[in-house]
């Protein structure tokens, strides 16, 4: 096989380590000449011209629109195009969209991230974030009116711009903007524009354009992460310690050195990490992003890479920390004996609890499990790394904390970085720390001179994920002897795992119910357990956890004092915003909440809100209601979800409805099916044979309601509200059916034969 | 090494590589067509999913050696100009998200529609077994079941009714 390698590009002493077979240390020097030029600052750029590094317009009328934001499927790249789109007034048929690129953002000194943060996971309709897009698009069109006024010695005042075509209101003379648009790129306003009223928007609110992608998607040809091909790429696949924080112990790596198309195994140690020159500014700190130790088989395909893999020889040695943590059920001890203490962190205290006395008391202990992003593209990154810089492509979810690490890993000066956005196949918060980007370039800086592409199996994503946070949570509640709402609420909520990143409280000290009052005696706390598996973000961090348990203890309040769950709630709320009652109401008619059902069925109703929950007219408010059917086996069938929200207003209603389907269907499976367990302190599952995954035959029919909507100003987002009550929803449901009350997930592990 | 003749998307193709290499990464890695996904390889998810001989298969089960002689359709032989009805009703119904398994839908929903161009609803259910992250599965249905309304004989155009 020819070695396609740049061997020029490098100096001697990185073409002797490329001879080497066997490679555990970064061959990459420090105190490198800088290799990336700035881009022009505007001016055409061949393509078009370039009004600012968010705006091109080409000769033939194309707008290009470069976003920040990365595309996980949420629409929120299409979502930032729009919003540029509706003050710019071009015809949205001849937009196209890029991601702007965060090393530009450096050496330009914010030109993306100016007031803001534009990468971390894509809020296309954050107020600031939609005034700066908004004021992006009013600026080219004023720049482009000016330019016909010049030409037409005219009035700039005097000219209409719409769908892309500029008018001389007094003599009707038309030019496109691709006409003008080189002079207008050279334009300088002296004032920047006003925006216009919202209530004159002809487009955001008004239409649900499909996704700017879409196109590609259905014809095969968009590129995410793993599709990525570079001259002279080779491919790596990895293996880190079955054991998370295990050690490389030995590998023998004669033992694939002939396999076909295997050109070197790369041993990772984390010492290797260079560290950044500057203080990083990564979006999430680097604490969590640290390499692990690994093994990889670099050949010049993936499966060639794989096989060897499979094949090679590995000894590990494992963690010290997790031999006390052999199963979730060691785990699960230790967690009960630390919420036995009841010594956790105070975070909210009203009146005197422990004053409240009442003759019912409820008292639970509730748990969610380990749980695995499993975005349907697996981890992956492609890297480049030579003696000049490093140039990544990666289907992250946050440029910023991606570049920081590649810096970090490398050690090299952010001037010589360069990162590329690409499409992502699924993130769900797995992708927001970029630990699999520093694999990939740990990877490549062993193999320097040539674009390695490095793929996480399947199985390598499960075994080492940064899972869902679990969070096991005691409550207890007095009730009040005349109202039977909850008088006293005492609660704990333990953490497992050692990374407090992931250590969120939202959806459980801040909901209203503890809040606004209406429980007077209040003491919550939390705690955390360390251990060795690595917890992270897992869509609607901890809260996803919090709202199935805070729900599932109030509706057992409810019960409890012989009160129907949604009138209960709705004292509950009575003194805190509007919204949280409209959305009850509004999902509970549409489900017919109260109707007689059959033997074996149940609705069951939940609130939550993201990301947050005690301030007024803030956040995503989501009212889920499920009807359940249990046979007389225990077999749960999930018949309709019916979903009431409040984010304000939408400006893409579509878009909006799928996150909340989608949502919806995510909360649910971990409700039903979702556990991650462990043997001899390693992840058993590995694959979808093992972890299943809800399919369209299990399916329920989803509505998603838009008339709790408020109407109040921001457009908040909605990706992560609607994971929360759902498995609360179902789990109530399933008490409401058969009267046996569920209080950890997933409910497929319970008994729930009622013959 | 073994010397494999087969068609991708009415194309020839001669390919020279280990015979055990599955389609999905002869596809990808060695004739560039990443429309073709891997997901699990080991056919649970179905974002691999091509037409082989007519039929939807799984590509991450099909190893090179079988290929002799083969005609092979993936994603991007699905229709010349993306104009199949599916891909139509797929843009017009929203149904992606990320969109990464939907090359995988598409193809296994097209698979349905040449064995049964009317499929019901339990054929639908039955049939569209692979995964979707990001849920995707109303839109799917939905799209589908537009789809089984076609009139016969509409072949590629998508019916407003």
């Amino acid at each position: 096989m020819a070695d396609t390698a740049p061997d020029t590009a490098m100096g001697a002493a990185l073409s002797l380590s490329r001879r080497a077979f066997l490679l555990s240390v970064s061959a990459t020097a420090g105190g490198m000449a800088l290799g990336i030029m700035p881009p022009a600052a505007s001016g055409a750029d061949g393509a078009g011209a370039e009004f600012s590094a968010w705006v091109v317009i080409g000769r033939d009328d194309t707008v290009i629109i470069r976003v920040p934001t990365p595309e996980i499927g949420n629409g929120a790249m299409t979502q930032v195009a729009m919003n540029v789109t509706e003050e710019l007034a071009c015809a949205w048929s001849r937009v196209r969209v890029e991601f702007g690129a965060i090393h530009r953002d450096y050496l330009e000194k914010g030109v993306y991230s100016a007031g803001f943060l534009p990468f971390f996971a894509g809020h296309g309709t954050d107020r600031q974030r939609m005034k700066r897009a908004l004021q992006l698009g009013a600026s080219a069109r004023e720049r482009l009116k000016v330019a016909a006024a010049t030409r037409w010695k005219a009035a700039a005042a005097d000219i209409d711009a719409q769908d892309g075509v500029l008018t001389h209101k007094p003599t009707g003379r038309r030019l496109r903007y691709g006409q003008v648009a080189a002079e207008a790129a050279r334009v300088e306003l002296a004032v920047e524009p006003t925006l216009k009223p919202e209530s004159d928007w002809t487009f955001l609110g008004k239409a649900s354009p499909a996704k700017l992608n879409t196109p590609d998607i259905v014809t095969g040809r968009l590129v995410f992460g793993i599709d990525v091909r570079q001259p002279g790429m080779v491919h790596a696949a990895l293996r880190q310690p079955p054991v998370h924080g295990g050690k490389v112990k030995s590998v023998d790596a004669d033992a694939v050195r002939g396999m076909p198309g295997v050109r070197a195994v790369v041993i990772i140690d984390p010492a290797n990490t260079k560290g950044a020159p500057i203080r990083p500014k990564a979006t999430f700190t680097l604490g969590d992003t640290t390499a692990q130790w690994g093994v990889a088989v670099i050949a010049d395909h993936y499966w060639q890479a794989k096989m060897a893999l499979d094949a090679l020889p590995v000894d590990w040695d494992a963690n010290p920390a997790a031999a006390a943590f052999a199963t979730v059920e060691h785990i699960r001890a230790a967690v009960d004996a630390r919420l036995d203490k009841a010594e956790g962190r105070v975070l909210r205290k009203a009146g005197d609890v422990a004053a409240t006395s009442g003759a019912r008391v409820v008292d639970g202990v509730y748990a969610t499990p380990y749980c695995e992003n499993a975005a349907m593209e697996p981890l992956n990154a492609t890297a480049l790394v030579t003696a000049d810089g490093a140039e990544v492509w990666c289907p992250t979810q946050d440029q910023q904390q991606a570049y920081w690490v590649v810096i970090d890993e490398t050690g090299l000066p952010p001037e010589s970085v360069k990162l590329h956005q690409t499409f992502v196949g699924g993130g769900f918060g797995r992708r927001t720390q970029a630990d699999d980007v520093r694999m990939a370039v740990a990877v490549a800086k062993a193999y320097p001179g040539v674009p390695v592409k490095t793929i996480w199996s399947r199985e390598e994503c499960f075994r080492q994920g940064r899972y869902r946070t679990p969070i096991t949570s005691r409550f207890r509640a007095v009730l009040d002897d005349g109202t039977g709402l909850p008088a006293a609420v005492e609660a704990e909520a333990c953490f497992t795992g050692s990374r407090p990143t992931f250590h969120l409280t939202m959806g459980f000290d801040d909901v209203p119910y503890f809040t606004s009052g209406i429980v007077p005696n209040v003491l919550i706390r939390s705690s955390a357990q360390p251990v060795h598996v690595l917890n992270g973000a897992w869509r609607g961090p901890c809260y996803n956890s919090h709202a199935f348990i805070v729900e599932t203890f109030i509706d057992e309040c409810a019960h409890a004092a012989g009160a129907d769950p949604l009138d209960y709630r709705l004292r509950l709320v009575n003194t805190w915003d509007q919204s949280w009652s409209d959305c009850l109401r509004t999902a509970a008619r549409h489900a017919g909440w109260g109707r007689q059902l059959p033997r074996g069925e149940g609705l069951g109703i939940a609130i939550s809100g993201w990301p947050q929950a005690a301030v007024h007219a803030m956040g995503t408010i989501v009212c889920t209601v499920a009807h359940v059917a249990v046979s007389p086996a225990g077999e749960i069938r999930v018949k309709k979800i019916d979903v009431a929200f409040d984010c304000g207003r939408v400006a893409n209603r579509d878009a909006v409805a799928a996150q909340l389907e989608g949502g919806t269907l995510f909360g649910l499976n971990a409700a039903l099916q979702e556990e991650l367990t462990l043997v001899d302190g390693a992840v058993v599952e590995a694959n979808f044979d093992q972890y299943p995954m809800l399919r369209l035959a299990d399916t329920p029919p989803i509505d998603i309601h838009f008339d709790a909507l408020s109407g109040h100003s921001r457009m908040d987002i909605v990706g992560e509200a609607p994971v929360g009550p759902v498995s609360a929803a179902v789990g109530n449901a399933i008490f409401s059916a058969i009267g046996k009350r569920v209080r950890g997930t997933p409910f497929s592990r319970h008994d729930l034969r009622w013959i | 090494m073994t010397v494999i003749r087969f068609r991708v998307n009415g194309t020839a193709r001669t390919l020279d590589a280990h015979p055990s290499t599955p389609l999905l990464w002869v596809l990808r890695d060695h004739l560039g067509l990443t429309g073709t996904k891997y997901g699990c390889g080991i056919a649970q998810c179905g974002a691999c999913t091509v037409h082989l001989n007519g039929q939807a298969v799984r590509s991450c089960q099909v190893p090179l050696e079988t290929l002799r002689g083969a005609d092979v359709v993936t994603i991007e032989g699905l229709s010349r100009d993306g104009d199949h009805v599916l891909q139509k009703l797929w843009a017009e119904m929203n149904v992606p998200q990320c969109g990464y398994c939907q090359a995988g839908m598409l193809m296994t929903a097209a698979g349905l529609l040449k064995t049964s161009p009317h499929p019901t609803d339990a054929e639908i259910d039955n049939a569209l077994s692979n995964i979707c992250r990001c849920g995707t599965y109303p839109r799917v249905r939905a799209a589908l079941r537009r789809a089984a309304q076609q009139p016969p004989g509409t072949g590629g155009k998508v019916s407003h009714g």
